[in-house]
């Protein structure tokens, strides 16, 4: 417990440091530590065998916009510098996608809680999917085994494992519900994090400061920060990514589910949805009259978690 | 029995925060955009939703939005053809059914209950199931033989709250059959361990 608390306290100096560094501080504050930070900037460049194109490119990618104010053709760009940086830094070629949301297309999801076994195919396959950090053993979704007297899902097992199903326990998974009154979006000093036109909330990772103030404001465990540098094996990083979604993150950034962008701005199902050996997970578009997720709202008894809260998400549970 | 006991336990533990589509229509927000939304989505036009290089077949019925696709089925079956052997000519062998078809454990239903093999498949012609008016049935198409048995379960297969598109929300809709996740003759879901764990969550 000490020394976790410890641990806490070195972060935060480390997160400081970040902070210090990001231009969107430097605008509110003194020159003196505008200048301070520029030392940072420039002490890190020395002593590094970093190639020129290298330092190039992460000389403007740090002097980037927030992705919401950039023109397409500095989505475009950015997106470029960002696949040749994996090439040089990690050795790997990369897709990162831009793709924007569809029109007269908003996005939700179901849980079938009366289906789910808890084997928990969606938990891995989101790990990969979305290259989540292999060292702390991050994870977007959390499958709860829960009484059947039980509603609350602190109150079930987050982290059984033994042979599933178990009789007379039901199974709930929890990931970020991309609430349409997204108290996250609010608590954000920096506007990192905002709702898309299809209703995903997504993070600009570079934008992020590391505050944590979004994960304190969601009630459902929806976030998840990066204490360290969240390390994928080479040979396993997914190499389609969106800017918006599974790209890499770095220490000190929030992150959380997207509907996993990359793919559903194709057409395709989140990798979770795709996973599901069972059914239980509906996903698809709010705004087609005729699509499975109205449905599954139209002719089943659907609830929503903590709907008292006003949040109001686009997830939801069901039974037959 | 346990099951059903379960099922209903859930659906008293969740009576108070149940809400139907319509209930929610006073609560603003995206009820109302979903409520407004009735102009059906060409989910063509998601270009990048193209057809799997999966074997489907046309299903026989439709669902909401026009017609489907579902994932066929003789494929996967290893004694098809089964008219190889069952020909015209009588097997005068002892315990035939036993060597060739041994490994087949029926647990579809109990006691009275529990399903013939004649039940769903053809007297005559074992190339194909049969429900039980006698209407032959393709392989490919054997939701049609549950569904006679399991109205419910069919009609939400069909409308999208049982079974599974396969990989895409969009473009044209190609869902599991009944089969490529029951097994006709013991369909219930077997126990198995999950396929990772989780971490306690305060951390
Ligand atoms: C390798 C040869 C072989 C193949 C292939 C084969 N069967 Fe059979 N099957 C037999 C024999 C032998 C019997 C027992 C004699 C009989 O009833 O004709 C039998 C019996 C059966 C029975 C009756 C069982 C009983 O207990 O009354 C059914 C139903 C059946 N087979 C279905 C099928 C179906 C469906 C296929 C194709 C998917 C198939 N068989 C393929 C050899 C075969
Ligand atoms: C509930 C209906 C049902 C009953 C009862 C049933 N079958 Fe089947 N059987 C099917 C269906 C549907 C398939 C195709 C499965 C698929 O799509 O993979 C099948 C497949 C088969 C096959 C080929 C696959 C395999 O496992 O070898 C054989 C052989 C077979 N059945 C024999 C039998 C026999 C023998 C019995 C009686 C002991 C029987 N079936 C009872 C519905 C049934
Ligand atoms: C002739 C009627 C009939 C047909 C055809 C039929 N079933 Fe069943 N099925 C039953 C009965 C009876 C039960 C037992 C019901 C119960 O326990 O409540 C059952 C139970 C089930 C169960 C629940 C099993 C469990 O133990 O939880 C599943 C799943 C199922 N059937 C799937 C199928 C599938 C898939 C098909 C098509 C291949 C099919 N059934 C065809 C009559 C049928
Ligand atoms: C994506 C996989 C999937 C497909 C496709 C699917 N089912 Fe199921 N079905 C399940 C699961 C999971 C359960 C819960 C199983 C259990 O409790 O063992 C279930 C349960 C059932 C039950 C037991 C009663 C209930 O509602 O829990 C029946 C009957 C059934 N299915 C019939 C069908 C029929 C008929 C079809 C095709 C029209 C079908 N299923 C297609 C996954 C599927």
């Amino acid at each position: 417990m000490d020394s976790r608390k410890k641990e806490g306290q070195m972060k935060t100096i480390d997160i400081l440091e970040k902070k210090t560094s990001r231009r969107s501080f430097m605008k509110k504050l003194s020159i003196a530590a505008a200048a301070g930070s520029a030392g940072l900037v420039a002490g890190g460049c020395v002593g590094t065998s970093e190639s020129t194109e290298e330092m190039g490119l992460k000389w403007e990618e740090y002097f980037k916009k927030n992705y919401r104010m950039m023109t397409p053709e500095e989505k475009d760009e950015t997106v470029v510098r960002l696949e040749k940086l994996a090439k040089l830094q990690d050795g790997v070629d990369i897709q990162m996608s831009n793709q924007e949301p569809q029109e007269k297309v908003l996005f939700g999801y179901a849980f079938n809680i009366s289906r789910c076994k808890g084997y928990m195919d969606c938990v891995e396959a989101c790990v990969q999917e979305n290259n989540l950090d292999r060292n702390s053993k991050t994870q977007y979704i959390r499958i709860f085994e829960m009484d059947s007297g039980q509603q609350d899902p602190t109150s079930g097992d987050g982290k059984y494992h033994h042979e599933v199903p178990v009789e007379n326990k039901y199974y709930m998974g929890i990931q970020c519900f991309h609430c349409e009154n997204a108290p996250c979006i609010r608590a954000c000093p920096t506007k990192a994090t905002w709702r898309e036109p299809d209703g995903i909330v997504v993070v600009d990772y570079d934008w992020c400061i590391g505050c944590r103030y979004c994960m304190a404001a969601c009630p459902f465990w929806g976030r998840r920060f990066n204490w360290g540098k969240p390390e994928v094996p080479k040979e396993e990083i997914n190499t389609k990514q969106h800017y918006l979604g599974n790209r890499k993150r770095m220490k000190g950034a929030m992150e959380k589910c997207t509907f996993c962008v990359q793919r559903t701005r194709q057409g395709k199902l989140p990798a979770c949805a795709d996973a599901c050996p069972t059914g239980s997970r509906v996903f698809g578009n709010l705004l087609d009259p005729d699509s499975e997720i109205r449905y599954v709202l139209k002719h089943k008894k659907v609830f929503r978690f903590k709907e008292e809260l006003g949040t109001d998400p686009k997830f939801w549970y069901f039974m037959d | 029995m346990k099951k059903i006991f379960l099922r209903s336990g859930l659906l008293f533990l969740f009576l108070v925060p149940v809400a139907s589509l319509n209930a929610m229509a006073s609560g603003g927000g995206v009820m109302d955009r979903i409520h407004d939304a009735d102009e059906p989505f060409d989910s063509m036009a998601i270009d990048s939703a193209y057809q799997l290089p999966l074997k489907t077949v046309r299903g026989k019925e439709k669902w909401q939005g026009g017609q489907f696709r579902v994932l066929a089925r003789k494929d996967f079956i290893n004694k098809f053809r089964c008219s190889v052997c069952h020909t015209d000519k009588k097997v005068l062998v002892k315990n035939a059914a036993l060597f060739t078809h041994g490994d087949i454990v029926m647990n579809h239903g109990q006691g009275d209950d529990g399903l013939a093999c004649i039940q769903c498949h053809d007297e005559d012609n074992r190339d194909f199931l049969a429900d039980s008016s006698g209407k032959k049935i393709d392989f490919d198409h054997s939701y049609q033989l549950c569904g006679q048995c399991h109205f419910r379960q069919k009609r939400d297969w069909l409308g999208g709250a049982h079974g599974k598109r396969d990989v895409y929300w969009a473009g044209e809709r190609v869902i599991r059959n009944c089969t490529s996740c029951h097994s006709p003759h013991s369909p219930a879901f077997k126990t198995k361990m999950p396929e990772t764990y989780s971490l306690p969550l305060d951390q």
